[in-house]
């Protein structure tokens, strides 16, 4: 027992240590902490010296900031002496060391989950704060924002990186195409612009023309979506024939031209939503239109090189006839789990279709088991948004933001199947019934570990993250 | 238990030796009983004039003792590692670390890490600070330096605010109102007003009047100044005779304030309108070598101005622009974007000529966003324009702040430019400020200083600091 409890120590006795001066502290390490930062790093490089240089290796830093950064090192997590100093400040002096990898594993956001996540901050940009648009593609937690024809973007850190000012008036969907190109598109300007975030440029523009069709001109872009070779942009003429724009993506020239379509009737509307399957190489759209007599639109898949539509449905129209006259309100699909889900107009249900067995009516409606959940019929129309992040789906009512998740299964070893697909998920608020009343939800993204909310006519945008620690209040 | 600097004492602590190899680079410093070290190069960072420097060159065995705190220098050699302070700084006064960057002899390097122009961040301000004014008189105008320094004129008063806006001085004046302030050196100031005679240097410490400088007209009467301007080497004034039938322009030396020549000397003889405008505006365009002289007359027939180019060493207009439609209200020129930029006084509209292609003809563009026009009122009436780096700032009507950039078209678009059909320069503008930020009484006057926007507006005995909230205090 005793031996065991000795045994690490005598370990680490035998591992060669080394002792460094940093501005004129004294540190004491071993060789292999000092070479955890990979062997790019400043620290690794200084830890190879001769055998018999007894004395400290100098560093002409800060020592108080850099012993935060050796129990990084050492332990893999920050010590609570970091909060003295910015994240920004951490970041910078990790990066002279090298060590910013390190670091990064040790301050980003655990794994986001929808039914444990609260708001840790309010992006509020400081001129027109009202957010038209956001892109949180990147995946590392970094997000650009569009708000009144600038962009701003905000690092992992969520701290203001740049602004840059457009020609577009109001920027209502944005791409990031490249890491410092950004895909731009309004309802009230023609044409898809593409600016270098970098320099501030605007560096080219892609026009809808057609010289045997009087009818294509000002195109304005709806929605816009990216594959690793290819940007879709859908495009949308005043007498609303309409189009989806295949661009490629490293001479940003219009390559060709998918479903052009008369926009006479809710069949044949401009795709409002477009999202890029790389798994099976298809692209998906969808329309929304809501009149007098309640929404109806088109979920459509295309071939991305043939072109041609692999599955429609257009509702109202198809489907059980149970759900006739429940035509969807927004619909997503999960990239990952390749699901489709949609959220019903009337009844506020949420469907789900797997894309590899889609057919005449592949849907599935959840069952809602949370009794501590308002009843969602009736709820269902008025602004809804989904979204799917990190194989959970997202819905905003009106202000409310919910969660679908999936429960472990009961029974091992049973196939999934459309039959009891519905029992898989469970409902939840993510967020608090105040937070509902700040205004309707307008978009919702995740990226990196967080999810980032929209709503109409609020200034900024709310980052919501899953965090480990408590945050007790105290009453006292 | 040992004391802590029991090791200190003993030689044979690695603390306390000095360096084995005496070549060596790294220097220790014992602060208040904490020791430092770091290296010459970093000390040498802070100047040859500085405390540290000299520590640094001594050859002495003994590490140098400094009796100050030691907290506060880890700030200072943070700030000489890395050029910025660190964020444990914020624990601190900021005048705890002013006075002790005096004592080091590095105050310039903190004021540049704190104050520099190049942190100006025109889409990131925010209004950050109220700085108010005692007494009752309103700001009739303000001055700014470089580093961010303010000057503001209030009744008979200036009022000088330090770089870090947290020191202040107040001098009194024999003028009733400033309508001209000029810091010409940290200390000293050229200030003139409209209703007296003469434009007075100033002394902003004691308030001393240095010298007085007047235009010595042919009808004998007083010399009223209009407007003052700087290039490095030249002061110059804009002097209207006291009865109104006069006007020049006089160039000082801005060393010795001995009058160097005299342009534009109009003398009015009938209804001669034009001549009789004294330029109001004087802006020195360091890039062209030529002066920019501007004013406006509001008559009868409504608003009328003019806007010439001084070249100074021949005493001719190298350029004039006749302001008779939709006269400016305001007007700035931007170096940086070869631009002159105006309100129009009538349509209110925000207009742009490029520098680059003056010629004959109207070179107004205008930038667009057509203002509501009430009721037919002249809607610029009022308007301030501004331009700092590559912005222009404005404010129209409401007391809101407009910001305007121009958009940037690379090589990529051939097509006319954005495809939009414009062969001109493209700007837009945006709101200043969060919703809570908009609004406000009528801006009087925007001037800019290292990192900082100043604001001051109809009726209000303070100045609004605008700035960007990233780095700093």
């Amino acid at each position: 027992m005793e031996d065991q409890i000795l045994q690490p120590p005598i370990t680490t006795l035998t591992q060669e240590r080394l002792k460094l001066n940093v501005g004129g502290e004294f540190f004491e390490t071993t060789v292999s902490t000092i070479r955890s930062g990979g062997p790019e790093s400043l620290l690794y490089a200084l830890s190879y010296r001769p055998r018999d240089d007894r004395n400290p290796i100098f560093i002409d830093r800060d020592p108080e900031i850099f012993s935060v950064l050796l129990s990084l090192l050492r332990t893999n997590r920050l010590p609570s002496s970091a909060r003295r100093f910015s994240k920004q400040e951490l970041s910078d002096e990790a990066v002279f060391y090298g060590i910013e990898a390190n670091l990064k594993s040790a301050i980003s956001p655990l794994p986001f989950n929808g039914i444990d996540a609260s708001i840790v901050a309010n992006i509020r940009p400081t001129s027109d704060g009202v957010v038209s648009a956001f892109t949180a593609a990147n995946g590392d937690g970094s997000i650009w924002l569009a708000h009144g024809g600038q962009i701003s973007s905000y690092d992992r850190n969520l701290i203001h990186d740049r602004t840059i000012r457009t020609h577009l008036e109001d920027i209502t969907s944005i791409r990031r195409v490249w890491p410092g190109i950004a895909a731009l598109g309004s309802y009230t300007a023609s044409g898809l612009h593409f600016y270098n975030f970098f320099s501030g440029r605007h560096i080219g523009s892609s026009h809808w023309s057609d010289p045997t069709d009087p009818r294509i001109y000002k195109a304005r872009v709806t929605a816009i979506a990216d594959s690793s070779t290819s940007i879709f942009a859908a495009f949308d003429c005043p007498h609303r024939e309409n189009s989806i724009l295949v661009i490629d993506k490293s001479t940003l020239q219009i390559t060709s031209e998918l479903g052009r379509q008369l926009g006479s009737s809710a069949k044949n509307t401009v795709a409002g939503k477009l999202t890029w399957i790389p798994e099976t190489n298809v692209l998906l759209g969808s329309a929304v239109t809501c009149g007098a007599f309640g929404y109806s639109g088109y979920i459509r898949l295309w071939d991305a090189r043939s072109g041609d539509v692999v599955w429609e449905t257009n509702e109202p129209g198809s489907g059980r006839s149970s759900r006739f006259g429940d035509s969807f309100a927004d619909v997503d699909v999960d990239v990952e789990s390749l699901k489709l889900f949609k959220v019903c107009s009337k009844s506020g249900d949420l469907g789900v279709a797997d894309i590899r067995k889609l057919g005449e009516d592949p849907w599935v409606y959840l069952k809602d088991k949370n009794p501590g959940m308002g009843n969602t019929s009736g709820r269902g129309s008025g602004n809804i948004k989904i979204h799917c992040f990190k194989n959970e789906v997202f819905v905003g009512r009106e202000g409310e933001l919910e969660v679908w998740s999936r429960v472990e299964e009961t029974k091992i070893g049973v196939e999934e199947s459309k039959e009891n697909i519905e029992d898989l998920y469970r409902r939840n608020y993510v967020d608090k019934a105040e937070d509902s009343e700040r205004g309707i939800i307008k978009e919702i993204e995740g990226g990196g570990d967080r999810l980032f909310v929209s709503r109409q006519n609020v200034e900024g945008i709310e980052v919501w993250e899953t965090s480990k620690f408590s945050a007790a209040v105290s009453v006292l | 238990m040992s004391p802590p600097f029991f090791g200190s004492v003993s030689s044979s602590s690695p603390i306390l030796q000095p360096p084995l190899n005496p070549e060596s680079n790294i220097v220790t410093i014992n602060v208040g009983g904490h020791l430092f070290q770091t290296t010459k190069q970093t000390l040498a960072l802070a100047g040859s004039e500085s405390l540290l420097s000299t520590i640094s060159d001594s050859s002495e065995s003994l590490v140098p003792f400094i009796d100050r705190d030691p907290d506060l220098f880890s700030l200072i050699l943070s700030l000489l590692r890395t050029g910025y302070l660190p964020s444990k700084a914020k624990a601190f006064d900021l005048q705890d670390l002013i006075s002790e960057s005096q004592f080091y002899g590095i105050e310039s390097l903190l004021i540049n890490s704190l104050s520099n122009p190049s942190q100006f961040e025109a889409f990131n301000l925010e209004k950050s600070l109220i700085l108010p004014l005692n007494g009752r008189d309103p700001p009739s105008t303000i001055a700014t330096t470089p580093f961010g320094s303010l000057h503001v004129a209030h009744g008979g008063k200036i009022t000088s605010f330090d770089w870090s806006l947290q020191k202040k001085t107040t001098i009194l004046t024999q003028f009733s109102a400033i309508d001209s302030l000029l810091p010409l050196s940290p200390s000293l100031a050229a200030a003139g007003a409209t209703d007296f005679s003469g434009l007075q240097i100033l002394d902003l410490e004691s308030g001393h009047v240095k010298s007085i400088l007047n235009w010595e007209n042919v009808t004998r009467s007083s010399s009223t100044v209009q407007a003052i301007g700087a290039s490095s080497q030249l002061l110059f004034t804009s002097f209207e005779s006291g009865r109104r039938n006069s006007n020049s322009i006089m160039i000082y030396d801005l060393q010795t304030f001995n009058p160097v020549t005299e342009i534009g000397h109009n003398e009015i003889y009938g209804a001669e309108i034009d001549s009789a405008i004294p330029a109001t505006m004087l802006n020195w365009v360091a890039g062209y070598n030529l002066l920019m002289a501007s004013g406006s007359h509001s008559g009868p027939s409504g608003v009328q101005g003019n806007i010439k180019f001084w070249d100074i060493r021949t005493g001719n207009i190298a350029w004039e622009l006749k302001e008779k439609v939709d006269c400016f209200s305001d007007m700035t020129v931007c170096e940086n974007l070869s631009a002159i930029f105006k309100i129009g006084v009538n349509s209110g509209e925000v207009y742009s000529a490029d520098l680059r292609k003056l010629g004959d003809g109207n070179p107004w563009i205008c930038l667009g966003d057509r203002m509501k026009v009430v009721n037919g009122k002249k809607a610029g009436v009022g308007g301030k324009i501004e331009s700092y780096g590559n912005q222009v700032f404005c404010s129209r009507e409401g007391g809101n702040l407009e910001l305007w950039s121009e958009v940037t078209v690379g090589n990529g678009a051939k097509e006319g430019g954005l495809g939009l059909g414009l062969e001109e320069r493209v700007f837009r503008k945006n709101l200043m400020g969060r919703v809570k930020d908009l609004g406000g009484g009528k801006v009087t006057k925007l001037a800019f200083g290292g990192n900082k926007m100043f604001v001051t507006r109809k009726d209000h005995q303070s100045v609004e600091v605008w700035q960007s909230s990233g780095k700093g205090f």
